[in-house]
């Protein structure tokens, strides 16, 4: 994997397909969570059938609902409270905003995964989608920091010290001790490869944006 | 009594009366201090020192202010803040 650096006026990446394969299902993952249809299948071009017209018809009997805060503390982190004091505030700033943002982060999700679907070592980004796309990984790191339980700088450290002893552990070939979950060393490590291509890509200076 | 002197303090009355909402960007382990400056450059056109400033705000005290106004825009704001991932709430300015 390569960091983001400024070439003819775009922001370009290197990675392998084994890289472009983890990021892109992980990108698939958070927008079957924001409740998207599965990136990959076929955008409907013809007329739709009748199951799927009455499905696009649905929002009509949820028009009188107020979509419930999400249950989901990764969904919530996507598609945050915006008055915790306040449950009427709340409730109207959901009621009157969640499909937009859903609707908002889910194209983004979908684009990026476009990108890295592409047969092609090279992530090109132009100039006006690097906030676009930094915006994206942040959704995707916010997904995978719940998951982790990441809720403090303190909480980042310690999976640090884990994800370094795990690595200790392998080299000299030993369990760790205590033990530590598999999944969660992995999940660490994408999580920094994300914040690291995240933040070279933000640091990438391209003419006119500072 | 002078139009100028009726209209200032009336003037500034109003502006409290039409601002009372804030909106608050909270900090949170998973967003980069680079690209919260950049939000805030971005999106509340700040220039780069300011917008550093109000990150470094947000980092070491736990929040910042980073607009007032009616309800209305501050939902605005929020929805945007939401949208870039950060983690933004809006409150009454006297809370």
């Amino acid at each position: 994997m390569r960091a983001f650096a400024a070439r003819d006026g775009a922001a370009v990446a290197a990675l392998d397909e084994d890289e472009r394969l983890v990021i892109a299902r992980i990108v698939a993952d958070v927008g079957l969570l924001l409740g998207g249809e599965s990136f990959g299948s076929a955008p409907h071009s013809t007329l739709p059938h009748r199951e799927d017209l009455a499905e696009s018809l649905r929002f009509l009997d949820e028009l009188a609902d107020a979509p419930a805060e999400p249950d989901d503390p990764a969904l919530l982190r996507l598609l945050p409270n915006a008055a915790p004091r306040e449950r009427e505030v709340a409730d109207e700033f959901r009621r009157l905003t969640e499909e937009d943002l859903r609707a908002t982060k889910l194209a983004r999700l979908r684009r990026m995964w476009e990108e890295l679907s592409q047969d092609s070592d090279e992530w090109v980004v132009p100039a006006d989608h690097v906030m676009p796309t930094a915006a994206a990984l942040t959704d995707v790191r916010l997904v995978i920091a719940s998951r982790l339980g990441l809720e403090s700088d303190a909480d980042a450290e310690a999976l640090h010290a884990d994800i370094a002893r795990a690595g200790e552990a392998m080299e000299s070939d030993a369990s760790p001790e205590p033990a530590i979950d598999p999944e969660r060393v992995w999940l660490g490590m994408l999580y920094d490869a994300l914040t690291w291509l995240q933040e070279s890509l933000v640091s990438v200076s391209l003419g006119g944006q500072g | 009594m002078g139009t100028q002197e009726r209209l200032e303090p009336g003037a500034s009355v109003r502006t409290r009366v039409r601002e009372p909402w804030v909106t608050v960007v909270w900090n949170d382990p998973v967003n980069l201090m680079s690209y919260v400056t950049r939000v805030f450059q971005e999106y509340f056109g700040l220039p780069r020192q300011e917008a550093e400033a109000r990150m470094r705000e947000v980092h070491e005290k736990g929040r910042s202010v980073l607009s007032s106004g009616s309800r209305e825009q501050m939902e605005v704001h929020v929805q945007a803040m939401h949208s870039y991932g950060l983690w933004a709430t809006l409150e009454r300015a006297d809370a």
